[in-house]
């Protein structure tokens, strides 16, 4: 019992430090792409900065806007929250480094990730204010539909290793990363789409769209409140990619270097792209990313795992 | 459908491209509160006053599209000699424009370097005593002649 | 048909470009109904310029379109030599072309970068925009002491002679300027995402364009070769030579592309006239008196469309009624009629691509 208290404690630890640095790292690298020099104040270029902000948030006034659906409002940050963490028990490390090996650990985060649209929706819905709204309809909408490539792409990842353990996906990568066989390149590739789209980055960040509905279901909460919604965020991205690992590069797999390193490398590394894209593209428009789920990903993904499936068959 | 996809891909690795190129490129700006870039010679900052050649002409208030300065007077006792009694700048009216500078037929009036105009007070923003020689002190970088 | 949803667009809001109100009917996603409301930046500049004369007016021309002050300075001036029939030596006409081309390129820099802004492209290609206009407000910052509001132009010349090595650094700009147009060409222009986003959005045909006098590259996105610069030469357009892009189908992208080949062609005019400067005194005083009578109308070609300045004087030192035409005004007109039926982020698309300034609007 103390063990897996003790264990959640170290989830709940990472999950503060891996969101600080995420958020120092996007102010990094946008400020390089953008020729400019990020954070320079506090701390080594500016290491401590995330540290400031949070003690900024936590001191700022907890604001209740007038006329809010007082519970859904209130309970939506913790919606939000809460999956993350959950999220992280079956996520490995390293051979030790897991808190808990679900034998359907990949079903078990798919599952547990997708909750947090609903804490999404209710604070578009509880807020009481027009953009919330759109961002929150948007959000349900897009995050619904993006989940059936991302779980059929993971699917075949599945069908490969025959187990639903992350241990297990990992060891039956020994031999070669499952991204160097063709057919799970372009389930990585669907994967890593949809999964952008699933946590609400650019491309697909139209939940948010600043440029259309100011700040998207999270335009009301202010303090705290918005600091969860923050730290969801940017840990949503960080499992996504610890999952991207995990199932397709290898997992905590390398030479010389011990597995813990290399896992956090490779997750890092897949952060720091999504980061860059994100400081690249345009947004797509709500019409046009359905379409790509329902027309382009979900058929992509289908006949992938239709043509190599029989192949795995046979 | 297959080749707009693959052209659509390889438009956005382009945009890939330029970014990554610019990632490496040294940044443009500076790390402000602790460089400071010098400003132009002809840089129009705060409005600033030689009291001593200022030959009470009234052109440069005249001038001002805003008036934002006011001057006044008075003549000593010789009747001859005039001296300041009060010279006061707005520095909420001005836009700085500089005509009273370009107008000034003795120099006497410019617009100073000083560009971080902000103050504690509004109403010590109002009524800027050009008279005064530390008129601009109160500011970090603010100079005063 | 639901019930409509009414948004409230503004006065703060990221993408509105200043303090525009846009009153949106929305049905879900679809706006159905668009109607734009002005005068939060209301300054009433036309009064202001019966009470100045018409030197101290200079200053209040360059808060009309705060991002192409030059071209505005410009405008007016003309339009006060025209009144009062003042002599310009050849210098300064060519100093001011050589100025005012220089500000409509970082014009329309701010323009593509806002855009690409409006359609998501987070911050980077804005950055990218102003980086490069920055090397020309300091190179204005060093001509004319300013860096937004230049006040550089005088009736009968200009404030001060260009400083030495100013044509070194205007020829290292558009050799720097036209390597980064490569660069736009590959972050925004033929992505896929922005193409998806801006083709076919916001259709401004011809008939509409004319019916709202919209002018400018919004004009010439729909397909009308229209440009004061070539139809009525002022100042000294008449001795360069080059083209007037022109759009093909008058959507978003046509919009932002029109305004990128100008950036280029501006720069083709600047080279041209970098190598031709006259020698001279360009450096009218600022103590001289105007006095006149008259009416005078003047039309120039303005980054964002045809600004115009109606003078009536009856022999004051300042003008009777000083007219403004200001272009986006005009052009904002048509944002009703081009948003119907869009989507709100294609809304925001069509008004990110009229590139609209509410300094000049709302005057």
């Amino acid at each position: 019992m103390s063990v897996i208290f003790l264990k959640g404690l170290a989830v709940l630890g990472f999950i503060a430090v891996s969101a600080m640095f995420s958020i120092w790292l996007e102010r990094k690298i946008s400020a390089w792409i953008q020729n400019r020099m990020g954070p320079m104040m506090t701390g080594f270029h500016g290491t401590l900065q995330p540290v400031a902000d949070t003690i900024k948030l936590l001191l700022k006034e907890d604001i209740v806007p007038k006329g809010v659906d007082f519970l859904s409002w209130w309970l939506a940050p913790f919606f939000v929250t809460v999956p993350v963490v959950m999220a992280f028990l079956v996520i490995p490390f390293s051979s030790k480094w897991i808190a808990l090996d679900l034998n359907v650990g990949v079903l078990y985060v798919c599952s547990v990730t997708s909750i947090c649209v609903l804490g999404i929706f209710m604070a578009g819905w509880g807020s009481n204010n027009k953009y919330s709204l759109l961002g929150g309809m948007r959000s349900a909408a897009q995050i619904i539909s993006y989940e059936v490539p991302l779980l059929l792409s993971v699917l075949l990842v599945v069908m490969q290793s025959g187990t639903m353990s992350m241990q297990g996906i990992v060891a039956a990568q020994e031999h070669g990363w499952f991204i160097l066989k063709p057919h799970l390149t372009l389930a990585f590739l669907i994967y890593f789409i949809s999964a952008t789209a699933e946590v609400n980055r650019v491309p697909f960040d139209i939940p948010e769209a600043e440029s259309e509905l100011v700040a998207g279901y999270h335009t009301e909460y202010s303090g705290m409140k918005f600091a969860m919604f923050f730290v969801a965020e940017y840990t949503n991205m960080f499992i996504i990619s610890a999952i991207a690992t995990t199932l397709f590069l290898g997992g905590w797999q390398g030479p010389f270097l011990p597995g813990l390193v290399w896992f956090l490398l490779k997750s890092y590394g897949l952060v720091a792209f999504l980061m860059w894209m994100r400081w690249t593209l345009p947004r797509v428009r709500m019409d046009q990313m359905m379409s790509f789920a329902w027309k382009v990903l979900t058929p992509m993904a289908l006949l992938n795992l239709l043509i190599s499936g029989w192949f795995m068959v046979k | 459908m297959m080749i707009r996809l693959f052209t659509g891909f390889y438009s956005i690795l382009k945009g890939f491209k330029v970014t990554f190129k610019n990632m490496l490129k040294k940044p443009v700006t500076l790390n402000y509160p602790i460089v400071k870039k010098p400003m132009t010679d002809r840089f129009r900052g705060m409005v600033d006053l030689v009291p001593e050649k200022c030959v009470i002409c009234y052109q440069c208030i005249k001038i001002c599209p805003t008036a934002a300065l006011e001057l006044e007077h008075k003549v000593l006792e010789d009747n001859k000699t005039k001296t300041i009694t009060k010279f006061v700048f707005n520095g909420e009216l001005c836009c700085f424009c500089g005509f009273c500078g370009e107008i000034c037929p003795t120099d006497a009036i410019f617009l100073n370097k000083m560009y971080e105009v902000s103050y504690f007070a509004h109403k010590d923003l109002l009524t800027i005593d050009l008279m005064r020689k530390d008129k601009y002190k109160h500011v970090d970088g603010g100079e005063s002649s | 048909m639901g019930e409509l949803l009414t948004v409230n667009m503004g006065p703060q809001h990221p993408s509105t470009h200043g303090v525009l109100y846009l009153e949106l009917k929305m049905d879900g996603e679809i706006v159905v109904d668009c109607k734009p409301h002005l005068g939060y930046l209301h300054r009433s500049i036309e009064k202001i310029a019966e009470n100045r004369t018409y030197t101290q007016f200079i200053p209040f021309t360059d808060r009309l379109d705060y991002l192409a002050s030059m071209n505005n300075n410009l405008g007016y001036c003309l339009a006060v030599e025209k009144l009062l029939n003042i002599a310009v030596p050849d210098r300064a006409q060519y100093l001011r072309v050589i100025i005012a081309e220089l500000n409509r390129a970082v014009s329309h820099l701010v323009a593509i970068g806002t855009f690409a802004q409006d359609l998501g492209a987070y911050a980077t290609p804005l950055f990218y925009a102003f980086r490069d206009r920055e090397k020309i407000v300091d190179l204005f910052d060093s001509i004319c002491g300013g860096r937004l509001t230049y006040n550089y132009m005088r009736i009968g010349g200009v404030s001060a002679d260009i400083p030495a090595r100013t044509e070194q650094i205007i020829k290292d700009f558009i050799a720097y300027e036209r390597k980064q147009l490569i660069e736009y060409n590959e972050l925004l222009t033929y992505n896929v995402i922005f193409l998806a986003r801006s083709k076919n959005i916001g259709i401004l045909s011809k008939e509409v364009a004319r019916s709202y006098s919209v002018t400018g590259p919004m004009l010439r996105a729909s397909g009308i070769k229209w440009d004061i610069r070539k139809e009525e030469p002022y100042s000294m357009y008449d001795k360069f030579d080059f083209d007037v892009p022109v759009g093909a189908n008058g959507d978003s992208w046509d919009r932002f592309k029109v305004r990128l080949d100008e950036i280029s062609q501006s720069l083709r005019i600047v080279e041209q006239a970098i190598g031709g400067i006259p020698e001279g005194n360009p450096v009218s005083k600022v103590n001289r008196v105007f006095r006149g009578t008259g009416e005078a109308y003047v039309r120039t070609e303005n980054p964002r469309g045809e600004l115009g300045f109606y003078l009536v004087a009856e022999g004051g030192f300042n003008p009777t009624r000083c007219k403004i035409r200001s272009p986006s005004f005009s052009n904002l007109g048509a944002l009703s009629e081009l948003v119907k039926g869009l989507n709100i982020s294609d809304a925001v698309c069509v008004l990110g691509s009229m590139d609209i300034v509410m300094g000049e609007i709302d005057r």
